[in-house]
């Protein structure tokens, strides 16, 4: 059942890539049809079938639907793509705070809500990693550089048709059985169970395929297509949120996927990799597990620094405070962020002893971080500050990273993440990363580059309307998770003790808040794309070179 | 700049004393019913001396900022550009002063984890297996099993534990210390009972289908309690 499943999964995987369109060039080549070497090397495409019109290329609505191209259509892609999958795992958060509204199970199983929780993560988990790079990167990083196109724009409309079948194969699990494993997929647990598994493990290694080609495709862009006179020191600091998230999606996605695979593996083909009972190791898959997934934060929050440290100087109306040195400490970030893991493994049996250098190098995380916040401070200081929304969005981003991390170091002590782990000490802590971080970033640069994306501005009113109740709304939705967290409220659990049930149902309805918010952002952003006011093609006055052309940019 | 230093040094005062007011008015930690509970919340609070004055210094520059240097609505002003000298000292003071706090919250911890360790030695065996999704006790000493943890106030317990399937781990909120239990392999965990009282053991790793309720009731009684509570219970 579970391999022909596993093959199944392939075959449709392929069939759907020439269903729209990806394996056209190659048919054509083996017709004999010319194929100007151009195309598929490293310079940007400049032949024929990138002309408007041209047969593989069409213009209007359709390419949105086909395997194209162009960086700018493929940004948008992923942008509408992420906030599908941002309303899909919305949909669970709604879920699972409706069932924690009270103590006792109200409408869900345990099985089912575990199914809900996995889907929320892997979800939100999607969206953090797209968000940012694939969406914002793709659109705005070859503009950034005065570059044509991305190094290889073949490669990128690949990495982006494989999300799309990977988002249907992970929903698909809410009728195959489901997952009780979360977002981990913590062995032995992932070896057991019905297929749903399998497939949620298939949906999550298509997206690090689709992830290593994206970071690729970044790396050779940035490091090969920069245009005269634009050395890497002088490079938007976005770029360098980029490429130091490309560098750590390259040497870490393929651990997890291989991670993973094991595990596939010992599902389907009946290998032992993580069997005890056939001298396999439990432990082994959480170090390869972690191994990638903390670096894979940094994959989603350095170009969430990007993003903040891009605005900030624009509605200030400065250069970036200590440039040179906010780029070194991204690199720093990405080298430290390799040697951390294990401080997820506090509580796991590893050895004390082991425990204590990655104490250490955790809490130095916090060096480089803390150059970050410097960079943005002093790039506020003796500003002239504007207070537009996306200049709003940077500086809630500026609050919450401030929580995110100030609360991190409790999690990298070792005494008190003995008793904080997979509490939900950790669930609220790593919401003001993600939400309060990663995604006030994102909604940042949407704010900051729709009008270049689409020509038309977004309502202003609206933004600062979103912008206070998310705000609001996640500040205290998440605020009293840390106390919950310490008072024994376990992570990944439907049900809670009654001296909890207060706290609970506050939660659930802070909660309103942030549906309420993100809401009024869809609305605004439909509303805008449709028949919002036309924009000036540089309407924050912006130094960078994505704003010197006009918007939309020209093909 | 210098008339600054005093406003932002009252404001980062006044947002730590609220902030310490509050936080420990509600009070973050639950009951500590463990010896080794004490450095946990000791630990705790430490951080909370450090991360407080911090969060604070940076929420008061960045109100700061904004308050002292908003333009004028419709104004086409520019910001003022420093670079060099004016921040290059800054530039080095706050990596060095991030650097010896995290050098120095590192070597608190690893000397809280020793005290929280102790030593090897133990005063009593239980042997925890967990499964999914129940826990059972065995008493070596008194070859006996229960559905019931129970133990003596005041005796050193080495826990045992293992599982019979998947990852689970060990947590009783008012002892703190939280150890996993895996498959295949013992890890031991030592923790010693302050408080007479009944607690909930919680599995703390998310093991399946019904994780929510894999909790088991955990009692600490007066030791010359421990001989007859421990008959009413065995099986
Ligand atoms: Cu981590
Ligand atoms: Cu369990």
């Amino acid at each position: 059942m579970e391999p022909a499943a596993t093959l199944g999964y392939l075959g449709g995987l392929l069939a759907f890539l020439a269903g729209v369109g990806g394996f056209a060039v190659f048919l054509d080549w083996l017709k004999g049809k010319e194929e100007d070497e151009k195309t598929t090397g490293w310079h940007p495409p400049q032949s024929s079938e990138c002309q408007p019109g041209s047969r593989r290329d069409p213009t209007g609505w359709q390419r949105y639907f086909r395997f194209t191209m162009d960086h700018k259509v493929i940004g948008i892609q992923y942008l509408v793509t992420t906030l599908v999958v941002f309303i899909v795992a919305g949909i669970m958060a709604i879920l699972m705070r409706l069932e924690l509204a009270r103590p006792g199970m109200q409408f869900l199983s345990h099985d089912s809500y575990n199914t809900v929780m996995g889907l929320h993560g892997i979800s939100m988990i999607v969206v953090a990693l797209i968000g940012i790079m694939g969406a914002l990167g793709n659109f705005t990083v070859p503009l950034m550089l005065g570059s044509k196109d991305m190094a290889f724009p073949r490669v990128n409309a690949l990495s982006y048709w494989i999300l799309p079948p990977a988002v249907i194969i992970l929903l698909s699990t809410l009728v195959t059985g489901g997952f009780d494993t979360g977002w981990t997929a913590y062995a032995p647990l992932s070896v057991k169970g019905p297929i749903g598994k399998l497939f949620f493990l298939l949906a999550f290694v298509s997206v690090g395929f689709s992830s290593i080609f994206g970071s690729v495709n970044f790396l050779a862009t940035i490091l090969g297509l920069r245009t005269k006179g634009m050395t890497l020191f002088r490079m938007p600091i976005f770029v360098w949120g980029i490429l130091s998230a490309g560098v750590i999606v390259l040497l870490a996605t393929s651990v997890v996927a291989s991670s993973l695979i094991m595990v596939i593996f010992d599902r389907v083909l009946g290998t032992a990799f993580f069997d005890p009972s056939r001298g396999g190791n439990a432990l082994l898959f959480q170090h390869l597990f972690w191994f990638y997934s903390h670096p894979a934060v940094y994959i989603m929050i350095l170009p969430a620094f990007g993003v903040i440290l891009e605005i900030l100087p624009v509605f200030s109306r400065k250069p970036l405070f200590a440039y040179p040195l906010a780029a070194l400490s991204f690199i720093a970030i990405v080298v430290i962020s390799f040697i951390v893991w294990a401080h997820h493994l506090f509580t796991s049996g590893m050895w004390d002893l082991l425990s204590i250098p990655f104490m250490v190098t955790t809490e130095l995380i916090s060096v480089p971080t803390g150059v970050v916040f410097l960079s943005a401070l002093g790039t506020l200081w003796l500003g002239s500050i504007r207070l537009k929304v996306p200049m709003l969005f940077a500086l809630g981003f500026l609050f919450n990273f401030l929580i995110a991390g100030l609360t991190g170091i409790f999690l990298a002590d070792v005494p008190t993440d003995l008793h904080l782990h997979d509490t939900w000490f950790v669930v609220a802590h790593f919401h003001f990363t993600l939400m309060g971080g990663a995604v006030f970033a994102f909604f940042a640069g949407i704010y900051y580059w729709f009008s270049k994306m689409t020509g038309r501005m977004l309502n202003e009113q609206l933004g600062k309307l979103h912008f206070w109740l998310f705000l609001v709304g996640l500040n205290a939705t998440f605020i009293p998770m840390f106390w919950a967290g310490t008072q024994g409220m376990r992570r990944r659990v439907g049900d809670f003790p009654q001296e909890l049930a207060s706290v609970q149902l506050w939660i659930s309805l802070a909660a309103i808040l942030t549906v309420v918010a993100v809401t009024v952002f869809l609305y605004n952003l439909v509303q805008s794309w449709v028949k919002g006011e036309p924009s000036l093609s540089n309407p924050w006055d912006s130094r960078t070179l994505e704003w010197q052309v006009a918007s939309p940019p020209p093909r | 700049m210098a008339k600054s230093i005093p406003i932002l040094g009252g404001l980062t005062f006044l947002f730590s004393l609220l902030l310490f007011k509050i936080i420990w008015g509600i009070g973050m930690m639950p009951l500590a019913a463990s010896y080794e509970a004490a450095f946990v919340d000791q630990a705790f609070d430490g951080m909370l001396k450090v991360t407080i004055p911090i969060f604070s210094l940076v929420l008061a520059t960045l109100l700061y900022c904004l308050h002292q240097f908003r333009a004028q609505s419709g104004s086409l002003e520019e910001g003022v550009r420093f670079h060099g000298s004016r921040g290059g000292l800054v530039e080095v003071l706050w990596i060095a002063t991030s650097l010896v706090l995290t050098l120095g919250l590192a070597a608190f911890g690893a000397k809280e984890l020793r005290a929280i360790r102790g030593g090897d030695q133990a005063d009593l065996d239980v042997q925890v297996n967990s499964s999914q999704w129940s826990w059972e006790f065995f008493y070596p000493s008194r070859n006996e099993y229960g559905s019931r943890l129970i133990l003596p106030k005041g005796k050193r317990v080495r826990f045992l534990l293992t599982s019979k399937d998947v990852v689970h781990s060990f947590w009783v909120p008012e002892f703190r210390v939280k150890q996993d239990a895996l498959p295949g392999k013992v890890v031991k965990l030592f923790l010693t009972p302050t408080k007479i009282g009944t607690y909930q053991l919680l599995c703390a790793e998310l093991c399946g289908t019904e994780h929510t309720a894999m909790t088991a009731f955990v009692e600490v009684v007066e030791p010359e309690d421990f001989d007859r509570r421990m008959k009413g219970e065995a099986w």
